[in-house]
């Protein structure tokens, strides 16, 4: 199986793709223009853009089974305020973020998890390293259900593994 | 937890902004469907059930600079310092770590917003790329550094500052050179801990010491020196950086507390490692 590449766009490029891909009456189409999981990352974090966040071009992705959560190690700084965005683009996958301190413990803020990206909000009341977490899921009939309404071509058959990707962005 | 609901147009650039008013519009319905998610509390991370992902993504300077600026009013201006010629040498290694170095002394600009400064390293940055063959990736963000300092739009600096950096380690990365890759993140971030730990050196508040609190990421650049190969990995610069890294891993043992001597000391190892390869001694 062969993912697609990760995007060489920067995030401007992505703004700026994002946003002609929302005139667009069939969205749902062009959408396959930026099937990849960093896409739909960045998708999510551009509302916040106009709120003061600055969005990291540094990025994490991959490819995960369903069901296995991925950890991933990140110093962030007491006073920033930080909000991580995760995304999936493979059809009939659904990705959870969230973020815990160097003791297990949740510092969660708030979050929100639709479909094919999600997010979560966080202060660190310390500078240190963090860990978030991303679990992504599959599910075979929403996987058809996508296929059939977003025309997604190219990501090849299933075999047990989808994309996850990881931005962040801090104020 | 509490769901949070965006229907705020997305600020883009000006040229841009009719594309962002129709994206909002368009967001408006879906950002409204999202679903809280429920985290657990607390999770083992002594016996954590999945995978860890051991790819590290490095803080940029202006990331612990928006800290410093909330807790005090550093003179930006006072902490520029561009080199008469970096990158002078054909040493890849450092080449990378200047250019690195480079793209933070550019941030540090933009906090003192100094168009003028900003200019200058856009430039810089350009010859240095050239130096390490990467001008044709790096030249269009060169040129927006540059028209965004004259037009004074400080944001934009900083994004494309940002990108240039990205750009050359995904360019470096596709070139399987992930060593310069990370050479490059080392750079930038030795640069911005110089400049921090100058400013803390001046007005030391413990809050402010706290930001050199980074014991990962500094046992993340020894490991990467640790595995580095080639010629460039034996040369006296890249062995005092990592000689530096060492003390400096002494200092930042992670408990949190960093004193007024931790912070000089942590000032006089970063400026030594930079004088390997940015500052002349």
């Amino acid at each position: 199986m062969t993912l697609p590449p990760t995007s060489v766009f920067s995030r401007r490029d992505w703004l700026l793709l994002v946003a002609v891909i929302g005139m667009l009456p069939f969205a749902e189409k062009a959408s396959a223009f930026v099937n990849e999981a960093i896409s739909y990352a960045f998708e999510a974090a551009t509302p916040y853009v106009e709120h003061g966040f600055e969005v990291r071009e540094d990025t994490w992705s991959g490819e995960v089974e369903p069901g296995k959560p991925l950890l991933v190690r990140h110093q962030l700084f007491r006073g920033n305020e930080y909000w991580f965005w995760a995304g999936t683009s493979w059809p009939g996958a659904t990705v959870k973020v969230d973020i815990f301190d160097s003791e297990g413990n949740s510092i969660g803020l708030e979050s929100f998890a639709k479909g094919n990206f999600a997010g979560v909000r966080a202060l660190p009341e310390k500078t240190a390293t963090y860990f978030i977490r991303v679990v992504t899921q599959y599910d075979p009939e929403k996987a058809k259900l996508d296929e059939a309404s977003e025309a997604v071509e190219g990501v090849g058959d299933y075999e047990g593994m989808v994309d996850w990707g990881l931005v962040y962005g801090y104020r | 937890m509490i769901h949070r609901d965006f229907h705020a147009p997305i600020l883009l650039s000006k040229g841009l902004t009719v594309f962002a008013i129709a994206a909002a519009l368009s967001f408006g319905g879906f950002v409204a469907a999202q679903e809280e998610a429920a985290a657990p509390e607390r999770i083992d991370l002594t016996n954590f059930p999945g995978k860890i992902v051991d790819q590290v993504v490095v803080p940029i300077p202006a990331e612990i600079f928006s800290v410093l600026d909330k807790l005090d009013e550093p003179e930006w201006s006072r902490g520029v310092s561009i080199p008469d010629e970096p990158g002078d040498g054909s040493d890849r290694s450092l080449l990378a770590l200047t250019f690195g170095s480079l793209v933070g002394e550019g941030f540090i600009a933009v906090q003192a917003e100094e168009a003028g400064d900003i200019e200058e390293i856009g430039k810089k940055v350009l010859d240095l790329s050239q130096a390490l063959g990467l001008s044709n990736a790096v030249q269009p963000h060169s040129l927006a550094i540059i028209e965004a300092a004259g037009d004074r739009d400080w944001e934009r600096v900083r994004d494309e500052l940002d990108s240039t950096q990205q750009t050359v380690r995904d360019t470096m990365d596709r070139l399987r050179d992930q060593q310069l890759s990370g050479l490059v993140s080392l750079g930038g971030w030795l640069r911005g801990t110089n400049v921090v730990t100058t400013f803390i050196r001046e007005s030391f508040r413990e809050d402010k010491a706290e930001l050199l609190n980074q014991p990962g990421l500094i046992i993340h650049f020894r490991e990467m020196l640790g595995k580095m190969k080639g010629p460039s990995a034996s040369t006296p610069q890249i062995r005092a950086i990592s000689t530096g890294l060492a003390r400096m891993e002494a200092i930042i043992t992670g408990d949190g507390v960093i004193s007024e001597e931790d912070i000089k000391g942590l000032n006089e190892i970063s400026r030594a490692m930079l004088e390997e390869y940015y500052f002349t001694p």
